[in-house]
């Protein structure tokens, strides 16, 4: 089924479609909040928040066309309440607290397809968790350019309306935000050729 | 070169979102500073390393969505709750009203709320004692009538000649000074014609004067620049007459030289002619 037609759908409160839109995008908006925050509950519990916005207010969206832009919006907006909350209220998880080496690892628990090729999922997994490290350095606005850029998939026009912001704007931050990683990994020694010998 | 393209333009170039022109100018800008030229790369180095994170897998858990607002009885509706909360009141302050025995009433303008039981209220009506007779009101107006009818015809009386006094006085006083004016515009009337002729005459000739002689100047001017037109004229004229009679010459020289040619030519051909009939016998 078009994903208009299930908007449509959902719109007059069908919720089999609704339960279908949440199916659809739970991954990205997902991995987007995880991405922003490179913390999985924090991401579970935004993710969780933003489908139950999207379900209370997706009858007022009147353009179908930019429900993904609209549904961004929902999430970086709950994002940026949990970043304030999270200033005021500081907390670090327990698996900061000792996240171990190796197999010890939590990361090596959250690691899927474990089966295949354990060495290789693992050193995936602990660059991946470098490089995310590294976004974390940037700033939350270039950060979430970035995201919805280079791993959403987000037009710049997109991104323009998800943020409320004009087009030239996102492109500085995109800018800016890509010079800030190129920095950020060349201090961590982090290129081409080390990442590719780690894959 | 000044052309230095913005950090937007440089996004727009790295992700080939810019027109053809642009993107030569932009090519042609980082051929010329290797600087930003290696900067560009790095960049995209970098964005490709990134690239390299994955996706987390996710399995979507159930999401609690709440009640289906269509499925809703409408007394569960807001609408529904308000309105009734309203009605509600209402009936609250009428049996409130009804137990304290409130009571309101609106008559001959007068809003009135009471509570508990009327109490009548004695009204004591003063008759009066003297009351004149109907005849007796009509005398008393008739008589005040009367009264002030002559009032207002003395007024008018006296105000009627104060006008007719007035008016009289008014026409002597007119009358009297229409005759000094006219007095004393008689006897001043011979000198003041005088005075006003001979001015007049000093006028007309002092505008006669000048006329004339702006008139002068103006016709020396125009002679004046009529004979430099003429000369200028003559002096083009002649100009011209010289160039035609110049070409003229030029031309009967051109012809008298190639009338000359052509003669030496067929004195040359008559020549060679006569020399080959010669041969010939």
């Amino acid at each position: 089924m078009q994903t208009d037609a299930l908007i449509a759908r959902a719109q007059e409160g069908d919720k089999n479609a609704q339960g279908r839109l949440v199916k659809l995008w739970y991954k990205r908006i997902y991995n987007f909040n995880y991405k922003f925050f490179f913390d999985h509950d924090l991401a579970m519990e935004v993710s969780q928040k933003t489908f139950i916005a999207m379900h209370k207010s997706i009858g007022n969206l009147q353009d179908v066309s930019r429900f993904k832009s609209w549904l961004y919006t929902i999430s970086i907006n709950f994002c940026r309440e949990e970043l304030r909350k999270k200033k005021s209220n500081k907390s670090i998880s327990l698996n900061d607290l000792k996240p171990g080496e190796g197999e010890d690892s939590y990361r090596w628990e959250e690691s899927g397809n474990r089966g295949e090729n354990p060495e290789h999922q693992l050193r995936h997994s602990e660059l991946s968790d470098m490089l995310q490290k590294c976004l974390m350095e940037l700033s939350e606005e270039q950060r979430a350019v970035v995201i919805m850029k280079e791993y959403e998939g987000l037009k710049f026009r997109e991104i323009a309306e998800a943020l409320n912001i004009s087009e030239n704007t996102v492109k500085s931050r995109m800018y800016y935000g890509l010079d800030g990683l190129k920095k950020i990994l060349e201090r961590n020694n982090i290129t081409k050729e080390t990442v590719g010998y780690e894959l | 070169m000044n052309y230095k393209p913005d950090e937007a333009t440089m996004i727009s170039y790295m992700y080939g979102e810019l027109d053809a022109k642009e993107t030569e100018k932009v090519h042609q800008y980082l051929q010329l500073h290797p600087d930003e030229l290696k900067k560009y790369h790095q960049m995209n180095d970098a964005l490709d390393i990134i690239r390299t994170v994955e996706d987390k897998e996710v399995i979507a858990p159930p999401i609690y969505l709440g009640q289906d607002t269509h499925g809703n009885p409408f007394w569960r509706s807001a609408y529904f709750k308000t309105v009734m909360s309203i009605a509600a009141s209402f009936l609250l302050i009428i049996v409130a009203g009804k137990l304290s025995g409130l009571e309101i009433n609106y008559a001959s303008g007068e809003l009135r709320i009471s509570f508990g039981s009327k109490q009548s209220v004695k009204q004591e009506i003063v008759q009066p004692t003297n009351l004149l007779t109907e005849s007796q009101v009509q005398q008393m107006i008739n008589a005040s009538l009367t009264e002030n009818n002559n009032v207002i015809s003395a007024n008018w009386t006296e105000t009627q000649q104060k006008l007719d006094k007035s008016i009289k006085s008014n026409l002597a006083f007119n009358s009297q000074r229409i005759d000094d004016l006219m007095k004393s515009t008689s006897q001043a009337s011979q000198d003041q014609v005088r005075g006003f002729v001979s001015n007049l005459q000093d006028e007309n000739l002092r505008l006669m004067k000048d006329y004339l002689q702006l008139s002068s100047k103006e016709q020396k001017k125009y002679v004046e620049s009529l004979v430099v037109d003429f000369s200028s004229y003559l002096k083009e004229q002649r100009n011209q007459d010289l160039q035609l009679f110049q070409s003229r010459m030029n031309s009967i020289e051109k012809n008298t030289v190639q009338f000359k040619q052509e003669t030496e030519q067929i004195l040359a051909s008559i020549i060679s002619s006569g020399g080959k009939k010669k041969n010939s016998y």
